[in-house]
C-alpha cells in the first residue's frame, strides 16, 4: 500500500510534470489494498464508509462524509461539510468548508483556503485563497 | 447558490423536527426536507434495480439496540456461505465491531460508521456499491444502525426490510415503534429461549404486529439457540 502511496506523492509532486496514466492505474491498484485505520484523528465523530486510512493528527470537521477509499496524510484538515471518496489527501493539507472531491489527489501542503467546491477526477495543488486560484489538472 | 444560501441548507440538514424551523427559513427547511426525501427514493431505486440487474438478493436488517440483529446475521451467514456469495453491510455509530463478528462467519463485510446519523440512508449504499462488482455477489445483508425510529425515513432499495426486536424490549415495544412494523416485510422476536426466564407476553407481540400490518410476517427466534432460524431463512426465501 505504502509502495503505491509514495509512487502516487512523486508523480503528483511536481505540477508541470503529473503523468496522468500512471496516476490512475495506481490508485486503482492503492485502492485495492487499502485498509481501514481510524485511530488517532481529531474531531466528532463523522461519517466513514470504509477503507478509509487516516494518518496521524487528521483533523475532521462536523457533518462530513470520508470514504469509502480514501488516505489522508498526517497533519491535514478537513474542514465542516465536505464529502471526499475514492481520493488520497497527502500530508498537511487544508480543505475549506462544504468541498465535495471524488477520485481527486491532493497534493502535499496544499492549502484551499475558500468554501464550496466540487470536483472529480482531477490533481489538486498549492495554496488558493479562492476558486480562481485553484491549480489542477482532470484526469 | 449564494454562500448564506448554503450555510443555511446546511443548518437546515441538521434542523430534526421543522417546529425548530424559525419562521423566517420554515418554507425553506420543510422544502428541503421534501428534496432530500424525495432523492433518497430515488437513489433507493435505482440501488434495487442495480441489485436485481445482477441476482443478487437484498435485505435491509432494522431493529432495537441489541435486539440481536447482528448474532442472527451471524447464524444465518454460517448456514449461507457454504452455498452463497455474502456480502454484510454493517451500521454502525462507530467502532468495527459487527463487521469483525460477522466476518468471522466467513461473509464479506463492509462497516460504515454513520457518526452522528441514527439510520443508514441509500446514499451511504449507492456509495459502496458503485465501487463493488455486484457479480461478485448471491446476497447482500445491511445491517441498519440499531434504532427503532430514525430508518423509517429512509428506505435503502432492498428486496425486503426485516425488523428484529427481541423479548428483552418489554412486551410494549412492538406497538410502541409501528411505524417500521408498517415498512416491513417480515418482523422477527428474537431472544426467545429467555422467554421463561422474564415471563413476557410474546403472543401480544405478534398480534400487536400483525394489528400494525396485516401482511407481515412474523417469527419468533433464538439466535443463541438456533432456534426457528431455518424457519426465517425460508421466509426470506432460502
Ligand atoms: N439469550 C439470547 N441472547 C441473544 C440472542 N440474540 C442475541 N443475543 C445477545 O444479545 C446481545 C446483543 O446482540 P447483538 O447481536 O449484538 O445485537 P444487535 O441488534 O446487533 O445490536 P446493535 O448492533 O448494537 O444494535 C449479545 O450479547 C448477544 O449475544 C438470543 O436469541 N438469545
Ligand atoms: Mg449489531
Amino acid at each position: 500500500m505504502k509502495e503505491e502511496l509514495s509512487k502516487i506523492e512523486e508523480l503528483s509532486k511536481e505540477y508541470e510534470n503529473i503523468d496522468i496514466s500512471d496516476i490512475k492505474m495506481l490508485m486503482q491498484k492503492f485502492f485495492t489494498k487499502l485498509r481501514n485505520r481510524l485511530e488517532n484523528y481529531v474531531g466528532d465523530y463523522p461519517t466513514f464508509i470504509e477503507p478509509v486510512y487516516l494518518e496521524d493528527n487528521v483533523k475532521i470537521g462536523d457533518d462530513v462524509l470520508i470514504g469509502p477509499n480514501v488516505y489522508i496524510g498526517a497533519n491535514s484538515e478537513i474542514q465542516d461539510y465536505v464529502e471526499i471518496s475514492n481520493t488520497i489527501i497527502f500530508e498537511n493539507v487544508k480543505v475549506g468548508q462544504n468541498f465535495k472531491l471524488e477520485n481527486c489527489i491532493v497534493a502535499k501542503n496544499s492549502s484551499f483556503n475558500f468554501n464550496n467546491l466540487n470536483m472529480k477526477n482531477s490533481v489538486l495543488f498549492g495554496v488558493a485563497e479562492s476558486k480562481d486560484e485553484l491549480k489542477t489538472k482532470d484526469f | 447558490m449564494s454562500e448564506k444560501n448554503q450555510k443555511t441548507v446546511s443548518r437546515i440538514k441538521e434542523v430534526e423536527s421543522t417546529n425548530l424551523a424559525p419562521d423566517n427559513i420554515r418554507n425553506e427547511v420543510i422544502e428541503t426536507k421534501k428534496a432530500v426525501e424525495k432523492d433518497n427514493d430515488l437513489l433507493a431505486e435505482r440501488i434495487h434495480q442495480n441489485f436485481k440487474e445482477h441476482n443478487v438478493k437484498s435485505f435491509d436488517i432494522v431493529g432495537a439496540i441489541g435486539a440481536g440483529k447482528t448474532a442472527l446475521l451471524e447464524t444465518i451467514s454460517q448456514r449461507l456461505t457454504t452455498k452463497y456469495r455474502v456480502l454484510v453491510i454493517c451500521g454502525d455509530i462507530t467502532t468495527r465491531v459487527d463487521a469483525d463478528r460477522i466476518e468471522k462467519h466467513n461473509a464479506e463485510t463492509i462497516q460504515i460508521n454513520t457518526g452522528r446519523e441514527c439510520a443508514l440512508n441509500a446514499y451511504h449504499i449507492h456509495q459502496i456499491i458503485k465501487n463493488k462488482d455486484l457479480n461478485k455477489y448471491d446476497i447482500v445483508f445491511i445491517e441498519n444502525v440499531g434504532n427503532l425510529i430514525c430508518p423509517s425515513d429512509f428506505i435503502l432499495g432492498t428486496d425486503q426490510r426485516i425488523i428484529i426486536v427481541s423479548i428483552t424490549e418489554g412486551e410494549w415495544v412492538v406497538e410502541k415503534h409501528p411505524m417500521l412494523f408498517k415498512m416491513s416485510d417480515i418482523a422477527v422476536i428474537n431472544k426467545i429461549d429467555l422467554k421463561e426466564r422474564l415471563g413476557t407476553n410474546v403472543d401480544k407481540m405478534i398480534s400487536d404486529a400483525k394489528k400494525i400490518n396485516p401482511n407481515i410476517k412474523v417469527i419468533t427466534t433464538s439466535a443463541k439457540t438456533g432456534e426457528n432460524v431455518e424457519k426465517l431463512m425460508s421466509l426470506m426465501g432460502f
